[in-house]
């Protein structure tokens, strides 16, 4: 018979021991890590994340610790594992990005079969809430950023206001209604191999373009949002789409390949200096400069899917896609679950 | 019947015994070759110099080194470190003005003491928090970082020359034993 007091007593113990990243989070025993270690062939002592700054590293068993907390299923382990792979090849992540005053969220990206294995959501409200395995595997990440590197907030971590959905940022990517290959395959993966994509993300924007008539008015949008100088803390302002499929057929319909897309954004997505001087972001003062009023700052540095990640996801309902800001750059690697 | 609950946490427990985290101190600044290592955070260049300026107006000093920390979060590359030991005899750090490099300022700071090398560490005073904890992470809670008013990232050069003037004073007191100190201990 279920004790909810009993599981109401546990929960408010692991509040009081400071585990808790907020919400509701329930106990891990020997039993349970067992339970989940049996879903993985990675030793439970091999690391799977190191941070050099503070000389911590954790361990498979860790990330087990933090999946069963957060209300994992046993056989979220090997994603949640693979999220970590994806997430050590981040620059930023390596380097003190956790701790950082724009307090990302780690985006991560799911390909292949894995998604209907694991019901990952990747069409309507893929970005949550309600479904367990987009909610519960990146809360895995955060808990592990706090309890297995001792990262929280307002100690070693100095958010200023926070990213919303910061731990809650898990997606499929929708295959089956993308004109296009999927973001792994992109990077190098074979078709069909189940894989991860992870990166630092601290902002996100609608670009809402329901009405359209035309690719070149659809890219128009893009490019205007992605543009926008809120993010900028340097030249560039690294960015990444989550492109609605009513979008990519549109660009797909007219001709456009994923990189052809890419590349139309990146070569016109930009600022002038006077533009960037009349929002106090002129670059003119730094190592490069001088510029003349006119000179064209691209957002972005180049053109490859590293430099504009574009991850076809969401529901055919509205056209409805979304930029988002990456900390850092993302690797452009995709890791194979396991 | 109870089930024992993991400790999430329990890797994070410090190293029992750490190095102490204090170099000797030499007296007075001359002929000191005074590291002025800045780590590209905005400003942060220009205050040192600021600093380092008002350091070789108030003292003998033996030399000014300029350097540059690559990645402001990360611990200082090996080549860096060896070429501050050959180089320094004292090194100013900073400035800490983020949630990764303010604490990674404080670890570079602990560091180069164990390798006998005097530093005074510079963060901004919204920073408090990170420092203090990688202090305490590396087994030195009691080392002392110097605080300057947050923000700099947007002061004029005028202000940057006072906030290196203001400075100077407490970067002395962090790096050298004072030459009337020093008699009445001899």
């Amino acid at each position: 018979m279920l004790d909810p007091e009993a599981a109401a007593r546990v929960i408010d113990h692991v509040y009081a021991q400071g585990w808790s990243d907020g919400l509701p989070a329930v106990a891990a025993t020997e039993e349970t890590v067992r339970r989940f270690l049996e879903e993985t062939v990675r030793q439970p002592d091999e690391i799977v994340g190191r941070h050099p700054q503070l000389e911590r590293e954790v361990t498979v068993r860790d990330v087990a610790v933090s999946a069963i907390m957060v209300g994992c299923l046993p056989e979220y382990l090997p994603v949640v594992l693979t999220a970590w792979d994806a997430l050590s090849a981040e620059r930023a992540a390596r380097g003190g990005g956790w701790q950082s005053t724009s307090g990302p969220g780690a985006l991560i990206v799911v390909n292949g079969p894995i998604r209907e294995q694991l019901e990952i959501n990747s069409t309507g409200g893929a970005l949550g809430p309600g479904f367990r395995a987009n909610s519960t595997i990146p809360r895995a990440i955060g808990l592990t950023v706090r309890n297995g590197f001792g990262i929280r907030p307002r100690e070693l971590e100095q958010t200023t206001v926070g990213t919303p959905g910061r731990w809650q940022l898990l997606l499929g990517e929708n295959e089956e209604e993308s004109p296009w290959e999927p973001l792994s395959v992109e990077t190098g993966l074979d078709p069909g191999q189940s894989a991860v994509s992870a990166t630092l993300v601290r902002d996100f924007e609608l670009v809402d373009n329901r009405s359209f008539t035309r690719a070149e008015d659809v890219l128009a949008d893009l490019v205007d949002t992605i543009q926008r100088s809120g993010a900028l803390i340097g030249p560039h302002s690294p960015s990444g789409i989550i492109l609605n499929p009513e979008h990519a057929r549109l660009f797909a319909g007219a001709g456009m390949s994923k990189q052809d897309v890419r590349e139309w954004i990146t070569s016109r997505a930009g600022r002038t200096e006077a533009e960037l001087t009349a929002v106090g972001k002129g670059l003119s003062n730094g190592g490069d400069g001088p510029f003349a009023a006119d000179h064209f700052h691209p957002t972005i540095a180049g053109s490859t899917p590293a430099h504009l990640p574009i991850i076809v996801a969401g529901a055919s309902n509205a056209a409805i896609s979304l930029v988002f800001r990456v900390l850092g750059m993302w690797s452009g690697t995709s890791f194979p679950v396991r | 019947m109870t089930t024992a609950i993991i400790d999430p946490t329990a890797g994070l427990r410090a190293a029992a015994v750490a190095p102490p985290a204090e170099a000797a101190r030499p007296v007075g600044f001359s002929g000191l070759r005074i590291g002025l290592l800045e780590n590209t955070k905005h400003n942060a260049d220009r205050i040192l110099s600021a600093l380092g300026d008002e350091l070789a107006q108030r003292h003998d000093v033996g030399a000014l080194v300029h350097r540059t920390k690559p990645v402001f979060a990360m611990p200082l590359p090996e080549d860096l470190v060896e070429e501050l030991i050959r180089e320094c005899d004292v090194v100013v750090i900073g400035v800490g003005d983020c949630g990764s490099c303010s604490a990674s300022a404080v670890a570079d700071g602990i560091a180069l003491e164990r390798v006998g090398i005097p530093t005074a560490v510079i963060c901004t005073d919204a920073f408090v928090a990170p420092s203090q904890a990688m202090a305490d992470l590396k087994g030195a809670p009691e080392y002392p970082f110097v605080l300057t008013a947050h923000p700099i990232a947007n002061l004029t050069v005028a202000q940057i020359a006072d906030r290196g003037r203001e400075l100077a004073e407490h970067v002395e007191a962090r790096l050298v034993l004072s030459d009337s100190l020093a008699g009445l201990r001899s």
